[in-house]
């Protein structure tokens, strides 16, 4: 005969919530994973990780913004991307006068 | 299953309700869900649930579940264990007669 004592009830009351718990956590997991799965099949893959930080996600070193333009639409000029805030100030100034 | 074992269910069944009636249970349940998050157990058992996933390159629930659900009982810090399991023993001493 299966001894029932407090402590055994305690402890299968505890498994319950625990169980419970753990259903619940797996359960939106697998169906989030099945959800991304089916939605970008084959074309999905982790983000990009390095240790050392040098690479961002899609496992890339850092661009250099000097070496972007960005077009301006006002005087229609290419502007390096990290003079760009300069270049509004006096080129939207300039337009005013 | 013997007569014994089907009394011994009614009585956790039994119990349970009483313990949900009186507000009791929920009381525990939300105790342990938030000494679970503090710990990070959550995070970690969703972590665990990540990787087994990837590994066995499967989403199927039970079987996933089946290889989560062992560790991630025993991944319960024993403080969190020992004080929730405590204070069901109170409760329950408080309602039950023992020979």
């Amino acid at each position: 005969m299966s001894q029932i004592t407090v402590e055994s009830v305690s402890q299968s009351i505890y498994e319950n919530l625990l169980t419970t718990l753990i259903q619940d956590i797996v359960s939106r997991t697998t169906t989030e994973e099945q959800l991304l799965r089916a939605r970008y099949n084959q074309s999905l893959s982790p983000y990009y990780y390095e240790k050392s930080g040098a690479l961002d996600i899609h496992g890339n070193p850092k661009q250099q913004d000097s070496s972007v333009y960005v077009h301006c639409d006002r005087c229609n000029r290419d502007v390096s991307a990290n003079r760009f805030a300069a270049h509004v100030e006096r080129c939207l100034t300039r337009g005013r006068r | 299953m013997t007569s014994s074992d089907s009394r011994s269910l009614e009585l956790k069944a039994q119990i349970q309700q009483y313990l949900v009636q009186s507000g009791n249970y929920e009381i525990i349940s939300s105790k342990l869900t938030q000494m679970l998050l503090e710990d990070g157990w959550m995070d970690e058992v969703k972590r665990l649930t990540n990787e087994e996933i990837k590994s066995n390159d499967s989403t199927n629930f039970t079987q996933i579940l089946a290889k989560v659900e062992p560790q991630a009982l025993e991944m319960v810090s024993d403080s969190t264990r020992n004080n929730v399991i405590n204070q069901i023993r109170q409760f329950l001493g408080e309602i039950v007669d023992t020979e």
